[in-house]
């Protein structure tokens, strides 16, 4: 499992045909920039949505948000080629949509060791993530989420998994409640991380914002967004308070603090701090860095 | 390699350029229409002229309606264009790319 | 996201309903059954909200029924681009890399920016072509006039079948001049094809040296350039493509190739061609000539030759008349291949047109 512990609030879709979209993806100050050469593009545009993305990754700069592309399902004529021109594009995360068991995730590492080879990527360097798209899916969650040690994440499509549940997304969420916990456990259980879906009427920012409210709560890493607009009103839910930042603070000099003693035992207020306590510490003042919570002395900014 | 058939690739969207290829009689002849032809025309026959070269076709009627596209989106365009062109739409031509 | 493309299927009548309120409220009010049946394809713009903001269609190679809502943010440039290029999408599909618009004066510019040609405009209406073949290949493509010649003169037929009143028409052009081009209309939709009309023209015309004969491709007396030629219609709508296919000959046509006079037989009995002939009268001169030769009648002089006539006896099947009406070249092909066209009219091949 690839245990990085980087922030993936927000992955914003970006059809992959659309050169105004694909050029300007990255000004937004998302986490993660996932082309999609899915959905977005039709039948007949595929061969150019692959080589657009293909020619985009090559020279325009992203920053540091990671790069993910989601291919074409495995059931599909372009799904081989997808892998090829994604791995010798270098990308950061292959996206496998429609995953249903840990078999499709082997076959597709495969092919992705394969195309390093051919390609002379480090094997190994490209990484994968899952989307869960039906009942078969989330019943497979935790097999697929430790299929590979390449698996960053996985996600819930909604759009598909409501439809094969024989229902349709509801405002309130409710239709969603196994499926996001079934996810978010495996992904938890395999040390990876869990994205939520997208939420995708734009004129209700109200909505948005509760259900982004209630995926945090539950424990997602963040949401899969359609829009730019959508990107702000995320980070704003995932920012630290000032109490859980001075915390953070706090664990962060004990750190510094045994490191300077020589201590292998990290210790506060008389209490030992074990390693989730300091990953946590971590991941909180990545998120005050990321939404600008601090001065460059590294102190709290009341807003 | 000789072109076998008619191809388009890109749109008329913004940022997008549209290019068209069919067989030539005498090299590669092009026709442009773009908003920045002054600036930018010679760069951007000259992207889809590099294009054409690594397939190795050396004569056609390209037929371009550039709509402020940058240099990776003229030669995506250019590369799906050349691929359909030649009939090899499922078969990438890995060391073009 | 962006604004989707969706395709609008025309037989669901809620859905024809909502595209032609959209049309008849930016100005697109013409639903004639003749010109809706004619449409492969029909595509929608939606915005974010699933509302329609523009739609298109195709109809063989050209597009129709264009038309896009301006939301007031200049966004109605980028809707009309995007639209444009799905149905080119759909047309190169289709493999039409030759497509063509039909549309009103005002979109001229819009189509110019994503890379139309006008063929031909007039106060109400507008034809633009892009890709290739073009105006320019089939000019290039048509037979090359004899070094010298002065006197260039063009006659536009469908010849359907070629009849002795064709040529009178092309004698009378090719002694009076030192070149003559006759096109016939390449549109297939007449009893003769347009392979036998060709043939018949290139035979009956083969003892004078200087008659050139060539096909009119999109360009003349098309469905493009003249769809009422071949649907009833009433007059205005005559007059409007009339007036259309007069100005893309003048321009795209007699003006390149020298071309100085367009003959052109009377027509006593068909309105249609009668009001065609006023409108060249009108729009050729003064650039371009145009000579008015009364028809030949035959026999006692009481019946103009026409190929109506011819087709009518064709299908009664009275052979002896024929060569009253027609050349020998002409009526040897009808006897050879009385069968054949029989069947057609029996098929149900309209012959009272033109």
């Amino acid at each position: 499992m690839a245990a990085d512990e980087r922030l993936r609030r927000t992955m914003m879709f970006v059809p992959g045909n659309n050169p105004g979209l694909i050029k300007d993806a990255g000004i937004f100050g998302v986490d993660s920039i996932m082309f999609d050469l899915e959905d977005a593009v039709s039948m007949t545009e595929k061969d150019s949505a692959r080589y657009l993305v293909y020619e985009a990754l090559q020279t325009f700069d992203y920053g540091n948000a990671e790069l993910v592309v989601r291919i074409n399902g495995l059931d599909t004529p372009f799904y081989e080629n997808d892998i090829k021109a994604m791995v010798k594009a270098g990308i950061d995360v292959i996206r496998l949509p429609k995953t249903e068991s840990a078999e499709m995730i082997h076959q597709l590492e495969k092919l992705v060791e394969d195309a390093e080879k051919e390609f002379g990527r480090e094997v190994g360097s490209t990484n994968l993530m899952a989307a869960i798209e039906s009942a078969m899916g989330v019943v497979n969650a935790y097999e697929i989420a430790s299929a590979s040690d390449r698996m960053i994440g996985i996600a819930l499509s909604a759009e598909d998994y409501t439809t094969d549940m024989k229902t349709h997304r509801y405002p309130d969420g409710k239709e969603l409640e196994y499926a996001r916990n079934a996810i978010l456990h495996a992904a938890r259980a395999a040390k990876i991380a869990a994205f939520d879906t997208v939420f995708t009427n734009l004129d209700d920012m109200e909505g948005f914002v509760r259900e982004t409210e209630y995926i945090k709560q539950l424990g997602f890493d963040g949401k899969s967004l359609i829009n730019p607009r959508q990107v702000a009103p995320v980070n704003k839910v995932y920012a630290p308070t000032q109490k859980e930042v001075l915390n953070a603070q706090n664990v962060m000099a004990a750190i510094e603090e045994a490191k300077r003693k020589g201590s292998g035992v990290i210790a506060m207020n008389g209490q030992m701090v074990d390693r989730p306590v300091v990953l946590r510490a971590e991941r909180v003042m990545k998120l005050a860095k990321a939404n600008n919570l601090l001065d460059a002395e590294g102190n709290y900014i009341e807003k | 390699m000789e072109i076998k058939q008619t191809a388009m690739a890109g749109t008329l969207e913004s940022s997008d350029i549209q290019i068209v290829l069919s067989q030539g009689s005498n090299g590669i002849e092009f026709d442009l229409t773009s908003d920045v032809m002054k600036q930018f025309g010679d760069d951007i026959k000259q992207t889809i002229e590099d294009v054409l070269k690594a397939f190795k076709i050396d004569s056609a009627m390209v037929k371009v309606v550039d709509k402020g596209a940058l240099t990776p989106v003229i030669k995506a365009r250019a590369i799906t264009a050349c691929q359909r062109a030649l009939d090899m739409k499922d078969q990438p031509q890995w060391e073009v790319l | 996201m962006a604004e989707t493309i969706q395709e609008l299927y025309l037989h669901n009548p809620m859905i024809k309903k909502r595209w032609e309120n959209f049309l008849k409220d930016r100005g697109i009010t013409v639903f004639a059954d003749q010109e809706v049946d004619t449409i492969d394809q029909t595509i929608g713009l939606f915005d974010e909200q699933d509302n329609l903001v523009g739609t298109g269609s195709i109809a063989g190679k050209t597009i129709k029924y264009i038309a896009v809502s301006d939301d007031g943010s200049g966004e109605s440039g980028s809707r009309f681009n995007q639209l444009v290029s799905a149905l080119e999408m759909k047309l190169a599909e289709a493999g039409h890399f030759q497509i063509f618009v039909f549309t009103k004066p005002q979109y001229e510019t819009s189509f110019q920016h994503v890379g139309f040609n006008t063929l031909a405009k007039t106060d109400y209406g507008l034809i633009l072509e892009k890709g290739t073949p073009n105006i320019d290949t089939y000019r290039k493509g048509l037979p090359q006039k004899p070094e010298g010649a002065k006197s260039t003169v063009a006659i536009v037929m469908n010849a359907n079948p070629f009849t002795k009143g064709h040529r009178y028409l092309v004698e009378k052009a090719a002694k009076e001049n030192d070149c003559v081009y006759v096109f016939v209309v390449n549109q297939d939709v007449s009893l003769f094809t347009t392979q036998e009309r060709t043939q018949l023209v290139e035979e009956g015309t083969k003892d004078w040296d200087n008659v050139l004969v060539a096909n009119g491709g999109d360009y003349m007396v098309s469905y493009l350039s003249f769809p009422a030629y071949f649907i009833k219609d009433q007059d205005n709508a005559i007059k409007y493509q009339t007036a259309l296919d007069a100005s893309l000959f003048k321009n795209q046509l007699a003006k390149p190739l020298g071309i100085q006079t367009r003959y052109l037989g009377t027509e006593p009995t068909s309105h249609t061609t009668n009001l065609y002939n006023e409108t060249l009268k009108t729009i050729l001169p003064p650039e371009v000539d145009v000579k008015e030769i009364p028809r030949l009648t035959a026999g006692s002089g009481q019946n103009v030759v026409s190929a109506r006539e011819v087709r009518a006896l064709i299908k009664d099947g009275s052979i002896e008349p024929l060569a009253q009406y027609v050349p020998e070249t002409t009526a040897n092909f009808i006897k050879e291949n009385l069968d054949l066209l029989q069947k057609r009219i029996l098929k149900g091949q309209k012959i009272n047109g033109n």
